[in-house]
């Protein structure tokens, strides 16, 4: 199974990723522990950092200095670039709209030529798959996955069965009643 | 239009649209139990439910309390809730058991079943998931239900080991008093905390992926106990590295009575020498049919891949197996004595019953007193 990059996960973790890109990491994160976790490390460290990125506030004054230095900069810039070279002159207005829905076209077409093929199951393909997770037992089948958790348990038992089966066990924290989760894959 | 242009296509949709559907869980599940059933279902509290959507998935977290009364005449031992949710997984279901019970007539008893469902796309019309009564078990091992998860055979083993675990420890308070009881205990709790743990991921259909490790046929060795009814007579898996496929044991019915039902427990060894626990490996059904006398094979087509401490993988280097459970054609099931277990140092490697996992919990919570009074009520 190819992972995505680190950079994809941290633009996800940010909500940066365009919308394709983004479901794309998404099936992969549905089905990959390892990424997930990274995801959550990237998110809380955009969290951690958004707290420490605050500017100290600033005083009018400075801010309109600030202003007439940026409005001097961008007068200078027009000064001395000159004219636009002539080659780039017909690429504008409509012919530009035009050119840009052309190569919307194409890539919609390329895209339903080529039908992404949606990421493989993290073990078997397309058969189903039994695992305990962190919260309890997931069944995974084409994608979908049920599972059936424990809550706050605190000492949960596992056990598998070679026809296809796995049991969670353990004591209820609030009535004191031993539960047995079973999920079953034919 | 293919199903994955479909999906990608449902993909684009919930992209483009990123609004939220509200879900109303009590439309979504679906609590079905028969007009004859010995409980009634007093309410059922759905109260942190709730659906959310991650990209172009929609996550359903289910979160249903139960409350329900045993309008029987008689005291319930254990309950099975079947969970079924076909439109998610339509080879997959699931159960919630209760066991260890004493719940007299007229009484309410709670059930807690915390599900999360995650599908692409929206969701459909009707209920989601189905919850059906499958089975009852009472005190005097009488059983109602349709018995749809082999429920009776289950809850009635998980009645046995509890009554077998309840005299042992009667016995020590009786013979040793509760100080012996106390000792008792922290020697259950200290082998529940050591016992060494093993993830087990199941699939079945097409085999695991191709591990590095060539595969081969490995040989299971026997532990036998001297009252088992049934004796493993031969046995191979096949080994690729951690992952093992195909168990099939040849067994041989040794008892005067005919045998529906054959569990082995399946047991493995790492290069390192360390046992344990891997799963059970049951035979049943009506290929299987096991008369006193003849042999029978147990035989599985699944693939197990093994691994702990968070994914490092567990080679597999030897195999052990014994007779776990045995169910004979009238009903009647056998299970392994204390004694027994004892003796073939299984209870490290083992996890204890549900109901001493039970006493050791109350043991823990409430101390030794209130533990002695619990064995004492039956």
């Amino acid at each position: 199974m190819t992972h995505p990059s680190e950079s994809v996960l941290a633009l996800y973790a940010g909500k940066d990723l365009g919308w394709f890109a983004r479901w794309r990491a998404e099936r992969h994160l549905a089905g990959c522990r390892q990424c997930r976790n990274e995801v959550e490390t990237f998110a809380s460290l955009r969290d951690d950092l958004a707290g420490q990125n605050e500017l100290p506030a600033l005083s009018w004054r400075l801010a309109a200095e600030m202003k007439a230095n940026i409005r001097l900069g961008l007068a200078a810039g027009e000064c001395v670039r000159g004219e636009q070279p002539a080659a780039l002159a017909w690429l504008s207005g409509g012919r530009a709209l035009a050119a840009c829905a052309s190569v919307m076209a194409l890539l919609v077409a390329g895209l339903f030529l080529e039908r992404p093929t949606p990421p493989s199951q993290p073990v078997a393909g397309d058969s189903a798959v039994l695992r305990a997770t962190a919260n309890g037992i997931e069944l995974n089948q084409g994608g979908q996955t049920l599972s059936l958790l424990q809550g706050p348990a605190e000492k949960v038992t596992y056990s598998a069965g070679a026809q296809g089966s796995m049991r969670a066990r353990y004591v209820d924290s609030d009535t004191g009643n031993v539960t047995i989760n079973n999920v079953y894959v034919q | 239009m293919s199903s994955k242009f479909a999906i990608l296509l449902a993909a684009v949709a919930a992209a483009l649209c990123a609004q939220e559907t509200p879900l109303d869980p009590y439309n979504s599940v679906k609590i079905n139990l028969p007009a004859d059933s010995p409980l009634t279902l007093i309410s059922a509290n759905l109260g942190e439910s709730h659906a959310s959507f991650r990209g172009s998935a929609v996550v359903l977290d289910l979160k249903m309390a139960l409350t329900l009364r045993n309008s029987s005449s008689n005291r319930v031992r254990g309950v099975t809730l079947l969970v079924a949710a076909q439109e998610v997984t339509p080879g997959g279901k699931a159960s919630v058991s209760v066991p260890s019970l004493d719940v007299p007539p007229g009484q309410n008893f709670p059930v807690r079943i915390d599900l999360r469902l995650l599908r692409p796309g929206q969701m459909g019309s009707g209920p989601l998931v189905q919850v059906n009564l499958d089975g009852v078990l009472f005190q005097d091992f009488s059983f109602y239900g349709p018995d749809r998860l082999d429920s009776r055979r289950s809850m009635i083993a998980w009645e046995m080991e509890a009554q077998r675990d309840r005299k042992y420890f009667k016995s020590i308070l009786a013979s040793r008093g509760l100080e012996g009881l106390k000792q008792a205990m922290r020697e259950s709790i200290a082998r529940q905390n050591d016992r060494p743990r093993l993830d087990v991921q199941v699939s079945r259909g097409r085999a695991v992926s191709a591990a590095a490790v060539p595969e081969h046929n490995a040989q299971f060795a026997f532990l036998r106990f001297p009252d088992a009814p049934v004796d493993p007579v031969e046995g191979w898996a096949e080994i690729s590295g951690n992952e093992a496929r195909n168990p099939r044991i040849d067994v041989k019915n040794l008892s005067s009575r005919q045998v529906r039902y054959v569990e082995i427990g399946w047991i493995v060894t790492d290069r390192k020498g360390k046992q344990f626990m891997a799963a059970s490996v049951p035979a049943s059904g009506p290929e299987f049919n096991l008369k006193p006398g003849s042999t029978s094979r147990v035989l599985q087509d699944t693939a197990l891949r093994f691994s702990k401490d968070r994914g490092e993988s567990v080679f597999i280097d030897r195999m052990t197996g014994f007779v776990s459970q045995v169910e004979f054609a009238d009903g009647k099931i056998w299970i392994p004595n204390r004694e027994s277990l004892a003796n073939a140092q299984l209870l490290g490697i083992l996890a204890p019953s549900p109901e001493e996992q039970r006493l050791t919990d109350l043991y823990l919570k409430k101390g030794p007193k209130a533990l002695a009074d619990e064995l004492g009520k039956f």
